[in-house]
């Protein structure tokens, strides 16, 4: 028997190549393309009363300049809203080359076209811009008080104003026996990926036809982008997305203007142009995320169970918002997490700001909402003087439960419901982990050494795996081999080794004759994209549909040359049998064969397959309702999203002295329903802790009064080392298979990252005794904290 | 960003005054100035190459003086820009004569920072800045004691226009109030702009 590979540790068949760094990104291809240099806006707002370009066009080896004015049709309009909403009143999009106006220090003014890179920068150093400097809205405050505009013609520099809920909160919070408020804030990050934005194209003058590569989480979104901005007909463009070194959310933003500008510039031209993105362009031109105010009105009985809250929050989402509504969106449904309150509202302002846009980073609002629900648990804990995780128990959702209606609508425009999971089992697993029951026992002794220890946890729902459709088609080759195309990309998720694993489950194929390839709208032109931890559960769930499918045929052909019942026969190592008798059957690469018949013979196997061998000839040789080949294609499109979970916990020490923050142990329980790979789930368990850790402990987008981005390079954005990451994570696992899909899976790619804040947050506060209302926390931050608190400490005393 | 500071010169006001208001002086003394030009009432034109490093940069910058008040004060305005950035400062420049016979001079410089030197640059900015005005105030020192002054590289290919001042210059007979004020003010805010891109060009790699 075939060993079943689902649930097992194999490893990762792309790593050997990656590892030996074999890997081919965009810009190891196309050697000798022209290479462009983007000039960007200095000033965080300003308009553009003059650009003089005379100078470039006098240096040697510079092809071509582009501002606005030699933008036309299409190109010329305002960027794509991509995601449209009713409460994205309004909605703002840049130009590819900024009009007239510029709203953050990075966004695109004008592209010089040149033999090298150096040329281009060089050239572009030439240009002049006259500009009228505006004063500029930098943070969330300024963006409310509305003093000055991001936009004229957008007051108070709201985007979106979105109210949901369910019951009437705020007479659940006025009725009920104990009250709290909260004021929070979340700083901004970003996902940084270590490579950035890249994208060559390839114009064909002679068949008019365009490819582009471009590193992005979605090869069908940009191809639709091009072929509509550049008026081409979709078969004319192809787009493919070759080794992506990180996207964590950036690169599923599109279209970038130089993704646009440089197959423009390709087809004007009619030669190769390529764009790679340095890291400070990275930094002020590609998006961010995190940015939030928010304030949290609860109303709880004596056990902390959630009589009414009530959320507001107000989102920085930078200079324009052509990704819609979806980061807040996600903050305010996900903010449950595995609680019912009885009542819930949330309202949320979107706001403009003279900074670089906000579009979904790993976690994509998770974080933020997770950070306010844990946020308030712990403040709950603190107020009924209970343990917070007991808090958390009597507000869970049971698992018999399931499906839980919030009665509200998820980013995906369905209900938010949750199909399944068991969130006492997982807390009882976490606390088990991470020695919760212990902990005072140890935080005595630490305590009787000097030593200043805490304990926190943080629990969160995921709704992973959102529509509208993946699609996956699978060709069994002639020799046996098996070809898996999906559409949507990868970029380090071991997509290859994962749905190898399914297909040689479902088609009954040696694994190491799978062979998948990703993101190439050649191979499947239909697809979503690499976000929402989204992948294994949409493209996994079509590839076994496609595997089923194409099994079924195999299944039907060998039926007919081996004169057995469909129902008899099995696939075992490739090879279809009779059930239980080794040594009978025919090869599926023979089945090939024989589902494509043939005029020409090129060798033995298609010899087999020529009119004259095979085939009824009373009969056309492919049947009415048949095609050619042995394949399968079938795409998965789901009722609506399916919510993992899961719960981390962290003990922390602080440093009485310095403040510095050292992790002792770190936990995490997860529930990503039926493990495909269990190392590659764990594996996105240690990224996103480490990405978590970051954006807890250390990263910020350090923007000025001017908004200036000050800390745009990796010497002074501060990405944790090997160093800072906890040097074991303990991993549980739970398995509540979801019921929408048919492998019973559910998305794991962000659920390392989603509840840092919150964890930390919660164990720093521990260790301190100190309300811990803003994060990322810095030594220097908490040192204040503890001035700050002192300080009221004494000035209460003097008082009393 | 501020950049603040004060210097006190070894002359008195008056000897201060005088050839810090030359912009014939200031366009040798100030730290990698080439030339300024009027180009209107109380708004002039300059260039200046800050190089730190491996890195020299070409500026253009102007500049507009208000609130003038003679030998005691005066603001000025100054932005400039080139590859690695762009910068514009508001300045008061203040004058004090000491009981020894020095002259102190105070500065202080509000500063918008863009550009590269914004991302990369601007932690950098008052050590460099105290640096650059410290060469700046040495130099006019040596002009006020007529020790010599390092002269800039090569001399203007073609004779300069009226009201036009390039390095090296010989000091030109201070014509007018207005004059004197120009190069006070061009100095100034060339000291903080010369500060701000020296800044960056250290910085830049």
């Amino acid at each position: 028997m075939t060993t079943k590979l689902m649930g097992e540790k194999v490893r990762r068949v792309e790593d050997a190549r990656l590892l030996r760094g074999e890997g081919r990104y965009v810009d190891d291809l196309a050697p000798g393309a022209l290479e462009v240099a983007v000039l960007r806006s200095p000033h965080a707002h300003a308009r553009i009363k003059g650009i003089d370009v005379d100078p470039v066009l006098d240096v040697e080896g510079v092809v071509a300049v582009y501002t606005y004015d030699d933008l036309s049709g299409p190109m010329a309009e305002p960027l794509p809203l991509l995601i449209p909403h009713p409460a994205l009143t309004h909605g703002r999009t840049q130009y590819a080359l900024a009009k007239d106006e510029v709203n953050y220090a990075g966004e695109a003014v004008a592209m010089v076209v040149a033999e090298s890179r150096y040329v281009a920068e060089d050239a572009v150093a030439l240009i002049r811009v006259d500009y009228e400097v505006l004063p500029p809205v930098v943070g969330i405050d300024a963006a409310r008080r509305g003093e000055r505009l991001v936009h004229e013609d957008v007051p108070g520099n709201v985007a979106a104003r979105l109210e949901q809920g369910s019951g009437d909160a705020e007479a659940a919070i006025a009725a009920a026996p104990h009250r709290l408020s909260l004021d929070l804030t979340v700083e901004r990050s970003a996902s940084t990926p270590m490579e950035g934005r890249g994208t060559v194209a390839r114009w064909d003058p002679d068949t008019k036809r365009l490819l582009v590569w471009s590193s992005t989480q979605t090869s069908t979104g940009v191809r639709a982008a091009v072929a509509t901005k550049l008026g081409l007909g979709l078969g004319q463009v192809d787009v493919i997305t070759p080794d992506v070194g990180g996207g964590f959310g950036v690169k599923i933003m599109h279209p970038w203007p130089e993704e646009l500008l440089v197959p423009m510039a390709a087809m004007a031209l009619g030669r190769p142009v390529k764009f790679t993105e340095d890291r400070r362009e990275h930094f002020i031109s590609s998006a961010h995320e995190r940015g939030q105010v928010q304030h949290v009105d609860v109303g709880f009985d004596e056990d902390g169970r959630l009589l009414g809250l009530s959320v507001e929050f107000w989102h920085d989402n930078g200079a324009y918002t052509p990704y819609g509504l979806i980061v807040p969106i996600i903050t305010s449904t996900q903010l449950l997490g595995p609680y019912k309150p009885r009542a819930y509202k949330v309202v949320f302002e979107s706001l403009y700001t003279n900074t670089v846009i906000v579009t979904p980073y790993r976690g994509a609002g998770r974080p933020q909402g997770v950070y306010a629900m844990e946020r308030t648990m712990d403040a709950i804990a603190a107020y009924l003087g209970k343990d917070r995780t007991e808090v958390r128990s009597v507000n869970f959702i049971q698992p018999d439960e399931f499906p839980y209606d919030h009665g509200m609508t998820f980013q995906d425009g369905r209900p938010l419901i949750y199909d399944s999971g068991d969130y006492p089992a997982s807390l009882e697993k976490l606390k088990a982990l991470v020695g919760w029951d212990e902990f005072e026992s140890f935080r005595q002794e630490a305590r009787g050494e000097g030593r200043r220890v805490g304990i926190g946890l943080a629990c969160y729902v995921e709704g992973t795996g959102v529509g509208p459709y993946e699609g996956a088609h699978i060709n069994v080759e002639t020799t046996g081999k098996v070809k898996v195309a999906i559409g949507l990309t990868t970029q380090g998720q071991g997509h290859q080794t994962a749905f190898a694993q399914i297909v040689a489950d479902e088609l009954g194929v040696p694994f190491e004759d799978v062979e998948v390839t990703s993101g190439d709208t050649r191979r499947m032109p239909y697809a979503v994209g690499t976000f929402a931890s989204r992948a294994a559960v949409m493209s996994g769930s079509a590839v076994a549909l496609a595997a089923r499918q194409t099994r079924t045929k195999a299944l039907r052909i060998a039926a007919e040359a081996l004169e057995a019942a469909e129902d008899d026969l099995e696939i075992v190592d490739g090879q279809i049998r009779v059930k239980g008798a080794p040594g009978t059957g025919i090869a599926l690469g023979t089945v090939a064969v024989l589902s494509n018949p043939l005029r020409y013979a090129f060798d033995e196997a298609s010899k087999l397959a020529t009119q004259f061998v095979v085939g009824d000839p009373t009969k056309p040789p492919v049947a009415e309702d048949d095609e050619p080949g042995l394949e399968g294609k079938d795409f998965y499109s789901p009722e609506r999203s399916t919510f993992a979970n899961g719960m981390h916990a962290v003990i922390v020490e602080t440093d009485p002295e310095t403040a510095e923050i050292k992790i002792l142990k770190y936990a995490v329980v997860h529930d990503c329903g039926n493990l495909i790979n269990p190392m590659i789930v764990e594996g996105q368990i240690h990224g996103g802790v480490a990405q978590g850790v970051g954006g807890a402990l250390y990263e910020r987008m350090a923007y000025d009064a001017n908004g200036q981005l000050l800390n745009a390079s990796f010497m002074d954005f501060l990405m944790p080392y090997a160093t800072e990451v906890p040097e074991s994570i303990d991993i549980d696992h739970l398995e509540t298979p979801s019921p929408l899909n048919p492998l019973g899976l559910k998305g794991a790619g962000e659920a390392g990252v989603i509840p840092s804040a919150a964890v930390f947050a919660s164990a720093i506060e521990d260790a301190e005794g100190i309300p811990v209302r803003a994060m990322p926390i810095s030594p220097s931050e908490l040192f204040e904290l503890r001035r700050t608190h002192q300080h009221e400490a004494d000035q209460h005393e003097e008082q009393s | 960003m501020r950049i603040a500071g004060e210097a006190t010169l070894q002359a008195p006001l008056e000897a201060v005054w005088d050839a810090l208001l030359d912009p014939a002086v200031l366009v040798r003394t100030i730290p990698g100035c080439e030339r300024l030009e009027t180009v209107g009432e109380n708004s002039y034109t300059m260039t200046v190459t800050v190089g730190v490093a491996a890195i020299r940069g070409t500026y253009a910058g102007a500049c507009t003086i208000t609130d003038l008040h003679p030998r005691e004060s005066l603001k000025l305005k100054a932005e400039g820009a080139g590859a690695p950035g762009t910068i514009a400062a508001d300045v008061d420049v203040r004058f004090s004569a000491n009981d020894d016979g020095t002259t102190t001079l105070h500065y202080d410089a509000e500063t918008v920072v863009g550009g590269m030197i914004g991302g990369v640059g601007q932690r950098m900015l008052s050590s460099v800045s105290r640096r650059l005005a410290g060469e700046f105030f040495l130099a006019i020192e040596k002009v006020l004691m007529g020790g010599p002054v390092p002269a800039a590289e090569a001399p203007a290919a073609e004779p300069p226009a009226a009201g036009v001042f390039t390095a090296p210059a010989k000091a030109a007979p201070v014509s007018s109030q207005r004059e004197f004020l120009t190069g006070v003010a061009v100095g100034a805010g060339l000291v903080a702009l010369g500060v701000a891109l020296g800044a960056v060009a250290g910085r830049r790699r």
